[in-house]
């Protein structure tokens, strides 16, 4: 096994396996916009529901309720029995893994090598592909997708959630690969949760919720509208229209749209927490500047890793439970939609909703979801901060280049002074992430609060991004003077 | 100290180990994130509102072509099913 490596497991997978060319040429500022956007068709295909499902005579939780429902927001999973049913979770949880453990030289790549990286990123697809596989046979035995299926629907389900899959995967390497902005997933991310945030406050599809509340009644999915539309209806007084708004839990309810939008300005707040560091430059004397770290170093990254953890564990469990036969006992099925674990199950999952769910049935979560989260998303952050384009071993090579120093340091220890800074920083942006989005959960968001820390991050860097980009391009682009927009956001 | 200071890899893990056990490292591991906050910039309210102003209507605004999308797709699934 000597000369053995695991990315050449790859190799082999190489020619079968579509890839998306490089561009031949910089793209103009214009088309990276409308490849970004048009990240949109995604959406197109995450509302399509899933053929050859068997509902017919079931009477298990299985196929009605969704064990998956904290993770659709911040994976951006399709709603329950679409055919993008897993989202994004393959595809995020392979590539931060697979990088993890190439950065803490678990896996040996040189990443200076191109064939080496070539087949690092072949690596991370097929991995992608394969998880999406395993999800979909797994789901398929716990009978999430119907009982006694047939081997043609088997095949039939496996299809069009893998195709969709592979689909996802070009579609998030097509803005990898320098056509749109940043990352795929991070403009998938962006897109998704805000779309979420919009259809929670101003969503107009009116649901059937009599299974709920009884009565053959319909209520606006939209917290906003469900709002207006419960002052003008005759089902509710006044007062009582009011408080159903803000309580409702089957359907997203004012309360739950206003912690979101709190969590989004706060984490709007800190992501300008900064720390300066007074650098000069060693060939002309007495030009200090300012060399800003971030407070949250890592960004959303760590929470993305801490619910990687929470969803495999949770699926694990799930899978657990049912093939052991378990699962009609300790899972109950909430409001017809949410399929949620008993005790001794629940300790890693989000609430449904902070009173009285949190209290009387999973009062041991209120402790182990904050710590499990707390440390994955801090460990994460230290480890991403020396594996990351941005770890004081780069910074402080790129100051060599650039002849800049700290100011009052020697050259030779840029590094140290520099792991010093960047350490806290690191730890505090795992801290105040990790608490925010277990207080969150907490209060019962069912993953938003994830979703939308995550959201705001990656926003933020798109953002950057973008004006760095608007800047370089100057006043070409046909888009800014169509849209009259003087300089950028900023 | 100057090891926890020093480097984050997983080295010395048996000191490590002892620290957690023992509830030295983890006090001292928020102590430094906690200390890193407090002495940063935070922006004034002038750039706050600034900054909120840019993120929120973007994101806004990518919320409502997502949405636009997906009401499309609110006949297609009536059509299908």
């Amino acid at each position: 096994m000597a000369g053995f490596r695991i990315i050449e497991l790859a190799a082999p997978f190489l020619p079968i396996m579509p890839e998306i060319e490089l561009p031949y040429d910089k793209l103009p500022f214009d088309d990276k916009v409308v490849y970004t956007i048009l990240i949109g068709l995604f959406y197109i295909f995450s509302q399509l529901p899933i053929a050859g499902i068997n509902t017919n005579g079931i009477t298990s939780n299985a196929i009605e309720g969704d064990p998956l429902y904290y993770l659709r927001g911040i994976f951006a999973m399709g709603p329950s029995k679409t055919i993008l049913e897993f989202g994004l979770f393959p595809i995020v949880s392979s590539t931060l893994i697979l990088q993890l453990l190439a950065g803490m030289k678990l896996i040996k790549v040189n990443f200076k090598n191109s064939q080496d990286r070539q087949l690092f990123q072949s690596l991370t697809k097929i991995v992608s592909v394969f998880l999406y596989i395993i999800l979909t046979n797994i789901f398929i035995a716990t009978g999430y997708f119907g009982a006694n299926l047939s081997l043609l629907s088997i095949l039939l389900i496996n299809f069009q959630i893998v195709s969709m899959g592979i689909f996802t995967i070009l579609l998030v390497e097509i803005i990898d690969k320098s056509y749109g902005f940043g990352s795929g997933i991070m403009c998938i991310t962006v897109m998704n949760t805000a779309t979420n945030f919009v259809d929670n406050v101003f969503g107009v599809a009116s649901i059937n919720v009599d299974t709920v509340v009884g009565g053959n009644y319909t209520e606006s999915r939209g917290a906003f509208i469900n709002l207006t539309q419960n002052l003008r209806s005759s089902r509710f007084s006044l007062i009582g229209g009011i408080v159903s708004a803000f309580t409702r839990d089957y359907l997203p309810n004012l309360t739950h749209v206003s912690i979101v939008a709190l969590i989004f300005f706060i984490v709007c707040y800190w992501q300008n927490y900064n720390m300066e560091v007074t650098i000069r430059s060693t060939r002309t004397r007495n030009i200090n500047n300012v060399y800003p770290i971030r407070m949250l170093y890592t960004g959303g990254l760590s929470i993305y890793f801490s619910f990687i953890l929470i969803a495999l564990i949770n699926i694990s469990i799930y899978v657990f439970l049912n093939i052991t036969h378990l699962s009609n006992k300790y899972y109950v099925l909430e409001n017809n939609t949410l399929l949620i674990p008993k005790f001794p199950f629940n300790l890693l999952t989000p609430p449904k909703a902070f009173y009285p769910d949190l209290f009387t049935k999973q009062i041991l979560t209120l402790l182990i979801l904050p710590i499990f989260i707390i440390i994955t998303s801090c460990w994460f952050s230290l480890q991403w901060m020396n594996i990351s384009g941005a770890s004081p071993k780069d910074i402080a090579l790129q100051f060599k280049e650039q002849s800049i120093t700290i100011a009052g340091k020697r050259e030779q220890a840029i590094k140290q002074e520099l792991n010093n800074k960047i350490r806290p920083a690191a730890i505090a942006g795992g801290l105040v992430l990790g608490g925010i989005v277990s207080l969150g959960e907490l209060l019962g968001l069912k993953g938003d609060a994830a979703g939308i820390v995550v959201a705001v991050t990656s926003g933020f860097a798109l953002l950057e991004l973008v004006t760095i980009e608007y800047q370089q391009s100057g006043g070409k682009s046909a888009l800014t003077q169509i849209l009259g927009a003087p300089g950028g956001k900023y | 100290m100057a090891k926890s200071t020093s480097s984050a890899s997983a080295g010395n893990n048996n000191t490590n180990v002892e620290k957690i056990v023992s509830g030295e490292a983890p006090l001292e591991f928020v102590k430094e994130g906690v200390s890193f906050i407090s002495k940063c910039k935070k922006p004034n309210q002038k750039e706050y509102m600034k900054i909120i102003r840019a993120v929120g209507i973007g994101f806004v605004g990518i919320g409502i072509i997502g949405y636009a999308i997906k009401l499309i797709h609110i006949p297609i699934r009536y059509l299908i099913v």
